[in-house]
C-alpha cells in the first residue's frame, strides 16, 4: 500500500516566493521601471491635487488633495477618479446572475447570503408564485413563506437592483432562476468569475454549471425538464408529464398535473420542491467530481474561470483515472498548466 | 454551516453507494492533503503547525517544566484554545478531555523522569486558528509533529538525589538536548499516540470526513492508534456539532469492528508519512 | 546586568535609537479569512486575522450608521519563556482590546460600511515587549489587505526611558524594568490615534521619548508601506496576465 494513496503532508511553500527571486534581484534600474509601470497606490497616498476629478470610492479628500484609501490600482474613467482595491469581497451589480442561500426569512422577503458585506434581499413580490403570473400575493403567502424558501436553501437568481445602503436585491422572475436540486455547491473567489452573457452552461459528461458572478456554483445532472439552459416548450412540457406519472410522494396542490403552456409550468409547485431526480447515475455523479476538482484546481492557482477553461480543465483531468488523486497540490498546478497551454495552442 | 434539502439527499446517495462517492472523488482510506512544520517556536521545546488546503490551521507548543513528581498528579497537561469559542465550552472541553486523556494513557512517562524526586512535566498548548471539520484528527496529528520534535535539556547533576537533596542542573549547551526518542532502548522508536476520524454512512465507512460529509453521516468514529495499533479509547460521536443532522441514528456494531480493521490497515501510512515529514523538515525558517 | 551600558549599549547590542528587527507578510491566511497578516518585531510575533465587513451574527452587533468592530485577542500560554495560562475577559486582555477597539474606530472609515461586522482575530504567538504596538501593526496590514478604507496606516512603536535617556522599542526585560510608552501614529504625520504610558514619565522627559517613538513609527510605516507594495504588486501583475 502506497502511503500516498492514504495522505500526503508538505511542507509550507513561502506566499511569493517563486515570484520574490526575481524581485529581489532586480536592482534599482528595474525597480524605478516597474514603479514606473502600472504600480499601487496605498492608504493614505496623494493621488492627485487637481480638484477637477469626481472623487470615486477608494478615496477620500482633503481640501483640494485627493487620497487613497485601500491599495489597490488607480482608475480613471471620464471625469471619475477611484481606487480599485486588490482585494475585497463581491461588489453587487444590477443584472448580474448569482447563486445564494437562504440565511433568514423575514416580513414578505428573505435574507440570501451571496458573498457580499451585506446579505441580499429577494422579496416576496420577487419571486415566482405557484398559480400562474397572474397570481397575486396574498396574506396566506406572507405566512407560508417557509413552504417556498427555508433556511439554507440554494437558489440561482439575477440582481434587479441595488438600494442606496448598497444592499442587493434580486429577484428569480425567470425559469432559468429558482431553487437548485440534484447537485453539489462549491464557493471560489469572486475575483476569478470573468463577466459574460450566459452564466449556465452545459458540459461535457451529462453535467451542467451554473456559475455565479460571486463565486458560488452550482455543479449539476444535466436535465432534460425545466431548468435546463437549452430546452423547448414542447419537449419540456412531455418530459414533465413523464416526470409527474413517475414521481411518487408529492405533498402539494397541483403537483403531477400535465402542464400545457409555459405559465402552466411556471405556476407548478414542482419549481419550490426539495426533491431530486431519483435516478442520477453513479458516472454523472463522479463526473460532477470531476469538475469540483477542476474548480478547486483553478481556484487555488487564481486562473480565471470560463465555460472554455472548464471544459479544458474536464479534458486535461481525463488522463487522471483515479478522481480522487486530482486534489494534491501537483495535480492542481498541472491541471492549470495544461488549461494554460491548451488555450495558447488555440490562439 | 447548512446545507439545503436537495443538496443534504444529493450527497447522502452519493456517499450511500458501493463505493462511496464523495464530493472530491477521495477514496474512503484517503486524507485530506496536509502542509505541516515542526521547531518554529524558539521558545518551546516542541513546536508544530498543520495548514488544510481549506484553510484550517492547527499550532502546537510544547514547553517542558522540571517538577517535584510527588506534588504533580500528571505529567502531562493539555490545554486547547479555538478561536470564536469560549474556553469553557461543550465543544472546547470535549476535544481537550479526548486529547488529555489520549496522552495521559499513551506516553512513556518513564522518560520524563530526571531523578528520583524531580521529573519534566510537559504543557501542550494548542491554537485553533480556524477549522472547518471537527478539529480532533488535526490537533492529534499536530500534537504527534510536535511531540516527536520536543528536545529536553540534557541533565549533567547527579540522577541518584535520594540522600542529598538538590536541583538537576543541565547542560547549558542546546546542542545537548535530547529528543525523547533518543533516551529509548535501541530498536524502540517513540511515536505518539493519534486520532483518526471516520464517517459512517449506509454500510460505509470513510476515513477524514469533510465539513459538508460530516452534514449528512449517519455516525461518527472517533479511533485512537499507537504503537502500531488500534487502541481505545474508541468513541462514536455526531460530528456535525454545529447544525441540525437528520440523519444521525444508531451504530451497526459490525461497523466498530470494520472500523478498528480500517485503522490499523491505514494509520501505519499516516505516522510513516508524518516521520518523513519530520525527516525533511529544516530547522530553519518562519513558518510564512 | 545593566540595560543601558555606559558606551550606549543595550542587552541587545542595540543603541538608544535601533529598532528591533522587523519583518512582515500580509496574506498569510488567503483561503479562511478576508484579510491577514503576520507580524515579527524583534521576538514578539503575532497573527492577524480580519473577516469582514460581513453581515452581523448578531442582530444587536448591527449598527444603522456605521461598522462595527470586534476585536478579539488571545495571547497563547506558551507566548512567555514562563508558561502562563491567560483567561481571555483578564482586566489586562479587555483593556488592550477596548483600546484597539477605540483606535481603528477612528482610522477605517466604519460609515462606509452600515450595518456589518469587522471581526478581527489576534493571537500572540511570542511576547518579548511591544505587544500592544506589534498588534496594532498587524492590524494595520490585515486591514489592508482585506480591502477595507482606510485614512492612513497606524504604525506603532514603544520606548522608555533609563535615566535621562530615551530608548526605542523596548524588549521584554526592558519593559519590566522602565517606564514604557506605547504610541500610534497616522502615517508619515506627528498625529497619534494611540497613546498608551501605564508607568510614570517626567513630564520634561516626555517630549524626548515621543520624539524618538514617532521617529520609529515612520520607520515602522515605510517597512509596512514597502512589503504591502511589493506584495500588491505581484498580486496587480497577476491579476492582468
Amino acid at each position: 500500500m502506497n502511503v500516498s494513496e492514504v495522505i500526503s503532508i508538505t511542507k509550507p511553500v513561502g506566499l511569493d516566493n517563486d515570484i520574490d527571486s526575481d524581485v529581489e534581484m532586480s536592482d534599482s534600474e528595474n525597480q524605478a521601471q516597474d514603479s514606473f509601470k502600472q504600480s499601487i497606490v496605498t492608504p493614505g497616498e496623494l493621488v492627485t491635487d487637481d480638484p477637477i476629478w469626481m472623487k470615486g470610492h477608494g478615496t477620500y479628500f482633503l481640501e483640494d488633495r485627493t487620497f487613497s484609501s485601500v491599495a489597490g490600482n488607480i482608475s480613471r474613467v471620464n471625469r471619475l477618479l477611484s481606487v480599485i482595491p486588490l482585494k475585497g469581497r463581491y461588489q453587487p451589480e444590477t443584472g448580474d446572475h448569482i447563486v445564494g442561500r437562504i440565511t433568514e426569512v423575514g416580513n414578505k422577503r428573505w435574507k440570501v447570503d451571496i458573498g457580499t458585506k451585506q446579505d441580499a434581499v429577494l422579496m416576496l413580490g420577487s419571486v415566482n408564485l405557484p398559480g400562474g403570473v397572474l397570481r397575486r400575493k396574498s396574506e396566506s403567502d406572507e405566512l407560508q413563506m417557509r413552504n417556498f424558501l427555508k433556511e439554507g436553501d440554494l437558489l440561482n437568481a439575477e440582481v434587479q437592483t441595488i438600494f442606496n445602503n448598497g444592499i442587493a436585491s434580486l429577484h428569480t422572475r425567470s425559469l432559468k432562476y429558482g431553487k437548485l436540486r440534484n447537485g453539489m455547491f462549491l464557493k471560489v473567489p469572486s475575483s476569478l468569475v470573468i463577466k459574460s452573457k450566459n452564466h449556465s452552461y452545459d458540459l461535457p459528461g451529462n453535467v451542467s454549471i451554473v456559475l455565479g458572478v460571486n463565486g458560488y456554483i452550482w455543479l449539476y445532472k444535466t436535465s432534460t425538464g425545466i431548468n435546463s439552459a437549452t430546452n423547448t416548450s414542447v419537449t419540456s412540457n412531455t418530459n414533465m408529464f413523464r416526470a409527474s406519472v413517475d414521481t411518487t410522494g408529492s405533498y402539494a396542490i397541483g403537483q403531477g398535473s400535465v402542464s400545457i403552456t409555459r405559465l402552466e409550468e411556471e405556476s407548478s409547485w414542482e419549481i419550490y420542491s426539495d426533491k431530486n431526480d431519483p435516478n442520477i447515475s453513479n458516472s454523472v455523479r463522479s463526473n460532477i467530481t470531476r469538475y469540483n476538482n477542476v474548480l478547486r484546481a483553478m481556484s487555488f492557482c487564481e486562473l480565471g474561470i470560463t465555460e472554455q477553461r472548464i471544459i479544458m480543465g474536464y479534458e486535461a483531468s481525463l488522463s487522471y483515472s483515479n478522481i480522487g488523486s486530482l486534489i494534491d497540490k501537483e495535480s492542481m498546478e498541472s491541471i492549470c498548466q495544461d488549461i494554460i497551454n491548451n488555450e495558447k495552442m488555440r490562439g | 454551516m447548512i446545507l439545503s434539502p436537495a443538496e443534504r439527499s444529493y450527497l447522502y446517495d452519493s456517499l450511500a453507494q458501493s463505493p462511496p462517492i464523495r464530493p472530491d472523488s477521495r477514496s474512503d482510506h484517503q486524507f485530506r492533503p496536509l502542509e505541516a512544520k515542526t521547531a518554529f517556536l524558539p521558545g518551546s521545546n516542541g513546536s508544530a503547525r498543520i495548514r488544510l488546503m481549506d484553510g484550517s490551521e492547527c499550532i502546537i507548543s510544547v514547553k517542558a517544566k522540571v517538577v517535584l513528581a510527588s506534588q504533580e498528579s500528571s505529567l502531562i497537561e493539555c490545554d486547547i484554545d479555538i478561536a470564536g469559542f469560549r474556553d469553557d465550552s461543550n465543544f472546547v472541553s470535549n476535544l481537550k478531555f479526548y486529547l488529555t486523556n489520549l496522552l495521559l494513557h499513551n506516553f512513556p512517562v518513564r522518560y520524563l523522569k530526571l531523578t528520583s524526586r524531580y521529573a519534566f512535566k510537559l504543557f501542550l498548548d494548542c491554537i485553533v486558528v480556524s477549522h472547518s471539520s471537527y478539529p480532533l484528527s488535526l490537533i492529534s496529528l499536530t500534537s504527534y509533529l510536535a511531540l516527536k520534535t520536543t528536545r529536553l535539556p540534557l541533565l549533567v547533576s547527579d540522577v541518584n538525589d535520594e540522600e542529598i537533596a538538590e536541583q538537576p542542573t543541565f547542560s547549558d549547551d542546546w546542542d545537548n538536548a535530547k529528543y525523547i526518542d533518543d533516551y529509548l532502548k535501541e530498536g524502540e522508536t517513540f511515536e505518539p499516540p493519534i486520532f483518526i476520524t471516520l464517517g459512517v454512512i449506509g454500510p460505509n465507512l470513510i476515513i477524514d470526513p469533510s465539513t459538508e460529509e460530516e452534514q449528512v453521516l449517519e455516525n461518527g468514529l472517533i479511533i485512537s492508534f499507537y504503537n502500531n495499533n488500534v487502541i481505545t479509547p474508541i468513541s462514536n460521536i455526531n460530528l456535525a456539532t454545529n447544525s441540525n443532522n437528520s440523519n444521525f441514528k444508531g451504530l451497526n456494531r459490525t461497523l466498530i469492528t470494520k472500523g478498528i480493521a480500517l485503522g490499523n490497515k491505514y494509520c501505519p501510512a499516516i505516522i510513516s508519512a508524518l516521520n518523513t515529514l519530520i525527516e525533511q523538515d529544516d530547522e530553519e525558517g518562519t513558518i510564512f | 546586568m545593566e540595560l543601558y551600558s555606559p558606551e550606549g549599549l543595550r542587552i541587545d547590542g542595540r543603541r538608544w535609537n535601533e529598532i528591533r528587527n522587523f519583518e512582515c507578510r500580509i496574506n498569510t491566511h488567503p483561503n479562511s479569512s478576508d484579510g491577514s497578516s503576520y507580524i515579527e518585531q524583534g521576538n514578539t510575533k503575532v497573527i492577524c486575522v480580519v473577516q469582514g465587513p460581513m453581515e452581523p451574527a448578531l442582530r444587536s452587533q448591527a449598527n444603522s450608521n456605521e461598522a462595527t468592530l470586534e476585536v478579539n485577542l488571545s495571547v497563547a500560554n506558551f507566548s512567555t519563556t514562563e508558561r502562563k495560562k491567560r483567561s481571555k475577559s483578564e482586566k489586562r486582555m479587555v483593556q488592550l482590546k477596548t483600546t484597539l477597539e477605540r483606535t481603528f474606530q477612528q482610522s477605517v472609515m466604519c460609515n462606509l460600511y452600515p450595518r456589518t461586522l469587522i471581526r478581527i482575530d489576534l493571537h500572540v504567538l511570542s511576547q518579548d515587549g511591544g505587544m500592544l504596538a506589534a498588534c496594532t501593526n498587524a492590524m494595520t496590514l490585515a486591514l489592508i489587505d482585506a480591502g477595507v478604507s482606510m485614512y492612513d496606516y497606524v504604525a506603532a512603536m514603544t520606548a522608555g526611558l533609563h535615566d535621562q535617556t530615551p530608548l526605542l522599542d523596548m524588549n521584554g526585560l526592558e519593559e519590566n524594568d522602565m517606564s514604557t510608552l506605547t504610541i500610534g501614529v497616522i502615517g508619515k504625520s506627528e498625529k497619534l490615534s494611540l497613546l498608551m504610558l501605564e508607568d510614570k514619565i517626567p513630564l520634561d522627559r516626555l517630549e524626548s521619548v515621543l520624539a524618538i517613538a514617532i521617529a520609529g513609527s515612520h520607520k515602522i510605516r515605510d517597512l509596512m508601506d514597502s512589503e504591502v507594495r511589493r506584495h500588491g504588486n505581484i498580486r496587480s501583475s497577476k491579476l492582468a496576465s
